[in-house]
């Protein structure tokens, strides 16, 4: 089919164009600036060059050697890991039995979830550092991930539950007719249909807790246990910044999570408006 | 109410009320299942955020420093530490302004861009739609460490992007304007970062919300004469209402608690209390000056704002659908 060109076609054309040039020029420019700045040999003289003076992998070399950032990258990786095993369980269970059994303080529970979500990590950084402090955990990186389930078990069980409530219930009829038992129906039916969404939320964990600052700033004082948040802080002196590794080290952080979300773009969506919009 | 509840628990899958009473031990077996569900996940709510929280409450009545930590006393001041942060004017002159005027200008400008946005790619053909989305989920998806740091570097006094731009549009001079000493354009730039990072989530799930009204309705409102701007307000604001709600809340909650993207700039980490926020100010009153039970109290009043917020949404909410 051929589409008849009018004038005011075109200007919609051309007016789209603009719209779709505007914001991909203001989405991805700190994402631009950062790379192109981490490639840069002159990065720190930079100024309003909008593309790199060259390229160079030294401030790579420098951030990954003398700076020892692939430590703090795998410190992040076992914190993120153990959040994301440890959540996903706990979350998958919780949000079957709010999604898929009517008992009476379900709304109750879903109530306190949501309001779980609000509680500010300011307020829960005092106490949960203290107690931290006297049980001589503060320097561990699983008793982080521990404290990490305080925000990602109550935002994993509300996208969970969109996630659930989708399985047609019929399918679960079908597996007790043929004899199953409840945990059986569990493992082999639900748990195989609700995999994508568990892999969405549990990116959704791992991204949380790959970022997650307040609780690393204040929790980890030994250099050798730094996440990767912290551990960026390390190439800022007293009032001057070593900008090239800074940017080659954040481009470092910021690639697989840029890779997850792209990645998950789809169940993502599905998954946060079945979660919080339809109910 | 009970029997209503009796009704529904019987709609459970296996469970079915034709069963005659041998399947009594399977009912309540069946009526268990949902709590030894639930055990684990509240029971480490209920230690890493119930608890604490109660905790947190209890230090705000005390003058808990590092003396009482090291010593385990306890040392009970009743109220004084609200009477200090109620009675200054640092309070209601910097702190405030700088949590509720930035929240609610975040806010507003993120649902408002964010919506346009999702206007703007419901209008596109698929591919071209994809292709913006992908960009704007690239900026959802810069962590906010990195985000403010690249924020930063561009608005650098003597060397920035932004510094070198308005330097050769003759607006200012490089290197003689400190945009991050001045309150104002500290958290003007605050404002770009945090809005820049939350307007992806408003528009992808606008998006989502705009996909799923069938284009009929539009036509139908065309062929009555009805133009653009009024199909958004007949039909798309009336049925987006919930999401709406939803993604104003929501950013609503997380704009208050804004605490990584004000500490990472240049002088936001403590050392210029003219831009502290609720959340900074506690840190710094805890962890840089050792003074716990008075950052308590700070975090109280911060979590109480928020429970404010959260009822108003919870309401909205069930407004909208009785049912959860």
């Amino acid at each position: 089919m051929k589409t008849r060109i009018t004038p005011r076609r075109v200007t919609r054309w051309s007016l789209q164009g603009v719209g779709v040039i505007a914001c991909i020029c203001f989405f991805l420019l700190p994402a631009y600036w950062m790379m192109s700045t981490a490639i840069d040999p002159e990065a720190a003289f930079r100024g309003g060059n909008l593309l790199p003076s060259g390229f160079t992998l030294t401030h790579f070399h420098e951030v990954l050697g003398r700076a020892g950032f692939g430590r703090f990258m795998l410190n992040s990786l076992l914190v993120a890991g153990v959040t994301v095993l440890l959540s996903g369980l706990l979350a998958l269970l919780a949000a079957v039995a709010v999604a898929r059994f009517r008992f009476k303080a379900r709304t109750s529970i879903l109530v306190m979830i949501l309001i779980a979500q609000m509680v500010p990590l300011e307020a829960l950084v005092i106490p949960l550092f203290l107690q931290a402090r006297s049980l001589h955990m503060l320097n561990s990186l699983l008793g982080l991930s521990v404290v990490y389930l305080a925000f990602s078990i109550p935002f994993a069980v509300w996208m969970l539950r969109g996630f659930v409530a989708a399985v047609p219930i019929e399918v679960e009829e079908a597996a007790y007719v043929d004899g199953a038992s409840w945990w059986r129906m569990f493992w082999s039916v639900l748990f195989p249909l609700v995999a994508p969404g568990l892999v969405a939320t549990s990116v959704f964990s791992f991204i949380t807790a790959w970022n997650e600052f307040i609780f690393a700033l204040t929790f980890l004082q030994d250099d050798s246990k730094f996440t990767v948040a912290i551990g960026l802080q390390r190439f800022f002196g007293q009032n001057t910044a070593d900008w090239g590794p800074v940017m080659a080290a954040s481009t470092l952080i910021t690639i697989p999570v840029i890779i997850f979300f792209v990645a998950v773009q789809r169940n993502l969506v599905s998954g946060l408006s079945a979660g919080a919009v339809k109910g | 109410m009970a029997t209503r509840q009796a009704e529904r628990s019987r709609d459970v899958p296996g469970a079915s009320p034709r069963r005659s009473r041998r399947w009594t031990g399977y009912h309540a077996a069946m009526r268990r299942r949902p709590w030894l569900l639930l055990a684990p996940a509240l029971a480490t709510l209920a230690l890493l955020l119930v608890w604490p929280l109660g905790r947190v409450v209890w230090l705000s009545f005390q003058k808990y420093g590092l003396k009482e930590l090291n010593k385990g006393t306890t040392n009970f001041i009743g109220f004084d530490n609200y009477a200090e942060i109620f009675g200054g004017s640092y309070l209601y002159t910097v702190v405030l302004p700088n949590t509720i005027g930035f929240a609610v200008v975040c806010v507003v400008l993120t649902v408002v861009l964010g919506t346009l946005i999702a206007l703007f790619l419901n209008g596109l053909p698929p591919l071209w739609r994809y292709v913006t989305s992908t960009a704007i989920m690239v900026a959802w998806a810069v962590p906010a460490v990195t985000g403010t740091y690249v924020w930063a570097f561009i608005f650098e006094p003597s060397n920035g992007l932004a510094t070198n731009l308005f330097d050769s549009l003759g607006l200012m001079e490089a290197g003689s304007v400190n945009w991050f000493l001045d309150r104002l354009s500290f958290y003007a730039i605050a404002t770009l970062n945090v809005v820049h990072h939350s307007i992806p989530f408003v528009a992808v799930t606008v998006l989502a919300g705009l996909m799923t009204i069938p284009g009929e309705l539009y036509e139908a409102a065309e062929i009555d004469g009805a133009g653009k701007w009024r199909q958004f307000w007949t039909i798309t604001a009336p049925t987006l209402r919930p999401v709406f709600a939803v993604v104003t809340i929501l950013s609503t909650i997380w704009d208050f608690k804004v605490f990584t993207q004000i500490w990472l700039m240049p002088g936001g980490g403590g050392t210029n209390p003219q831009v502290f926020n609720l959340g900074v100010w506690s840190y710094v009153q805890s962890f840089a000056q050792g003074k716990y039970g008075m950052g308590s109290a700070i975090a109280v009043v911060l979590t109480l704002v928020l429970m404010l917020v959260t009822i108003i949404y919870l309401r909205t909410l069930f407004k909208e659908d009785e049912q959860l």
